[in-house]
């Protein structure tokens, strides 16, 4: 009844658990109806096993104007292949070749903006302490602003885009088996047009010779957020667990399943005590407890309206930590949940390289 | 009173697009030959505003003239901004024998009774209903025409459609409506949407209704798709079963485009694989939304399909029923949330 290439109910396979001392994972359906290419380098796959949010991950290590540059924004997210010879002892040189860039497609006629009398300042800045080992490479902040020809030189500007390249625990077997000369940020966050977003991309693939991919959040990552989100309640309160799903019907219905936070942690509580599990355990949550948290929110609809949620996809999940929707868009509110968040989608954006 | 009509008028050409526009002052009838061969022929909007403005000075037109130009505007095209339903109860024994002509003057005169400077229009449109328009002030100022509340009621029905009404106004507007049709009380009847020929036929049940029959027949407007023969001999006898009992909960053909649905859910939570939760005492509150273009067009798909088992849980099948899209669910039984003294916004 619907198009065979439209998301088909979630099933996750499921490798059994062997102890906590290997690193065991597996492949959803939903990622392997997307990109499936097998990988000659590594065997990349998504982590069973999640770290629960500690209190305070970054607030301490990364600066505090910058953390809060990250959270006041929603970001279209995507995957960015390692890139060559990018240096960071060169980032004002790349600042100023960038704003040289942008003025030259301006002349060439590519309409940036309406108004020509703007003209672009670019920055680019090296976010200390958004990384999660030593390995992974220090994330990077570009900022584009925008300055009427008119005005004054001690008139602020007006930030027009901003952007972000981070890599936060990534694999560290793919980032060991790189080349020396190529540099791992897997993870693009952009914030403004889509025509800045484009030349800034433009550039990249220009001067590193690195391919840029419209990452999506599946529903396996989607399904997390609730988790990791709801587990965060008794630290700072989420107001609501918001979740909306799309049912494949026509015309297109959307369920928006709003549930009481005390409620969802109570409902949370019982997943993780259930069988009672050892105290050491406590921050380490394995995939069975969000699919069994899931399956009760869904049994508990099932129950009243009879309608099977699981026949259509989750697209959206919103709390007061962040919302996170399925075309690729995060908003992360709470400096909390960040370094867990950004794990995750540093995961699916290795998950998705093209080699 | 000179500038407020001009606003007004100002405001009204903005809102309305040019085509429409030109439709609407036809209809009005107010202008000349001239003036409307001229207006007919005016490319853009800011001339036109132009114009309308040069011939309301000529013709001497007050607010009352552009209100009556705004009624006719939202007659045509209702579906706009949000429509509230209200349920007129008890009705007193001449209830029924309440026509145009005494509902008119009852509501006018226990208006301004208890309304100071109020002004009121009304008219009745050919589908037997009475559209009022009520611009509000109070004791120191006029009428304010600019946030008129403009009210549907069918006579010889207990419904009323209300839009644009604030809460201070609320009981004045009630009280009125109570007096003028001779009912006791009044309340919100939980129905709500911006497309107000939906609801309305909604509650009147004004679409193609369809009765549980012995035999399952085949409704005509299914499409078959083609797939193996095997599969389909398998499945059509309860595909058919499925439609049948879709169709009989939500009715066939087109149906009214209601756009969402509200629940407001405070059961326990059950669920026989996890114990501790379902031995909880406190209720699993949640709030749970319906939302596409056409609701009911949806839900009945969900059914027809088997996204939704069928036969349709009653929390479901109430919304044409019961004629509302806003419930509260409890463990008793779920009902229409007219009891809760809260309402939704």
């Amino acid at each position: 009844m619907w198009n065979s290439v439209e998301r088909t109910p979630n099933s996750v396979i499921q490798s059994s658990s062997k102890g906590r001392s290997y690193q065991q994972s597996y492949q959803t359906l939903m990622a392997a109806s997307h990109l499936c290419l097998t990988r000659a380098r590594t065997s990349l796959r998504l982590n069973i096993k999640r770290r629960a949010p500690k209190l305070d991950d970054f607030i301490d290590k990364v600066n505090p104007h910058h953390l809060e540059s990250l959270m006041k924004r929603e970001w279209q997210l995507s995957y960015v292949t390692p890139l060559y010879r990018f240096r960071y002892t060169q980032l004002k040189s790349y600042a100023r070749q960038l704003s040289a860039f942008m003025a030259a497609e301006k002349q060439q006629g590519l309409a940036v903006e309406v108004g020509g009398t703007l003209c672009f300042s670019v920055s680019f800045s090296v976010v200390h302490g958004l990384v999660g080992t030593d390995i992974d490479a220090e994330a990077i902040l570009i900022e584009i602003y925008s300055k009427s020809l008119f005005t004054s030189q001690d008139e602020c500007q007006k930030t027009v885009w901003t952007g972000w390249l981070a890599c936060v625990n990534g694999n560290p077997d793919y980032i060991n088996s790189l080349p020396k000369e190529f540099v791992c940020l897997p993870l693009f966050g952009s914030s403004g047009t889509e025509a800045l977003t484009a030349l800034v991309k433009l550039w990249f693939q220009k001067n590193f010779d690195c391919c840029f991919g419209l990452l999506e959040i599946s529903n396996t990552s989607l399904q997390w957020l609730v988790a990791l989100w709801t587990n965060c309640h008794t630290d700072s309160n989420v107001k609501q667990l918001k979740m909306i799903w799309t049912l494949p019907v026509e015309p297109l219905l959307h369920v928006t399943y709003a549930v009481n936070p005390t409620d969802a942690w109570e409902l949370w509580r019982t997943i993780r005590r259930d069988p009672p599990q050892a105290v050491e355990e406590d921050d380490i949550i394995h995939i069975d407890e969000v699919i069994r948290l899931m399956k009760g929110l869904l049994c508990q609809f099932y129950r009243h309206f009879k309608v099977d949620l699981s026949a259509g996809s989750l697209s959206h999940v919103s709390t007061a930590l962040g919302t996170a929707k399925c075309s690729g868009k995060i908003k992360i509110s709470n400096s909390k949940c960040m370094s867990t968040t950004l794990t995750m989608l540093t995961e699916c954006a290795l998950f998705k390289m093209p080699i | 009173m000179e500038d407020q009509m001009r606003s007004l008028l100002r405001r009204l050409v903005r809102r309305i697009p040019s085509q429409v526009l030109k439709v609407t002052l036809k209809k009005w009838g107010r202008l000349t030959a001239a003036q409307q061969q001229n207006i007919d022929s005016t490319p853009t909007k800011w001339a036109l505003t132009d114009q309308l403005l040069a011939i309301s000075e000529e013709n001497g037109w007050t607010v009352r003239h552009v209100a009556e130009l705004e009624m006719i505007y939202v007659i045509d095209k209702p579906n706009q901004g949000m429509w509230h339903t209200l349920r007129l109860v008890d009705p007193n024994s001449d209830a029924q024998t309440v026509d145009l002509i005494q509902f008119k003057e009852q509501f006018k005169s226990h208006l301004s009774e208890i309304s100071r400077h109020v002004s009121v229009k009304m008219k009745k449109n050919a589908d037997e209903a009475v559209w009022i328009r009520i611009a509000w002030g109070d004791s120191f100022s006029r009428p304010n025409n600019m946030k008129p509340t403009y009210v549907v009621h069918y006579l010889q029905t207990p419904y009323v459609f209300v839009t644009r009404l604030t809460s201070k106004k609320k009981p004045l507007l009630y009280q009125s409506l109570v007096r003028a049709t001779r009912h006791r009380a009044i309340k919100d009847a939980n129905l709500s949407g911006q497309n107000l020929s939906a609801i309305r036929d909604l509650l009147m049940q004004h679409y193609q209704q369809v009765f549980p029959g012995r035999y399952p027949s085949p409704l005509g407007e299914r499409t078959q798709i083609t797939s193996n023969p095997h599969v389909d001999q398998e499945q059509a006898e309860e595909g058919v079963k499925r439609l049948q009992m879709a169709c009989e909960a939500f009715g066939a053909g087109k149906l009214p485009q209601l756009q969402s649905v509200v629940y407001k859910m405070e059961t326990k939570f059950k669920d026989p694989k996890n114990q501790r939760m379902t031995q909880r005492e406190e209720p699993f509150r949640c709030v749970v939304t319906f939302k596409s273009s056409n609701i009911l067009e949806s839900l009945r798909h969900c059914a027809a399909s088997g996204i939704a088992s069928t036969p349709l849980t009653p929390l479901l099948s109430s919304i044409p029923r019961k004629g509302s899209n806003y419930f509260v669910v409890t463990d008793n039984i779920p009902r229409a949330a007219s009891q809760v003294s809260q309402q939704p916004n």
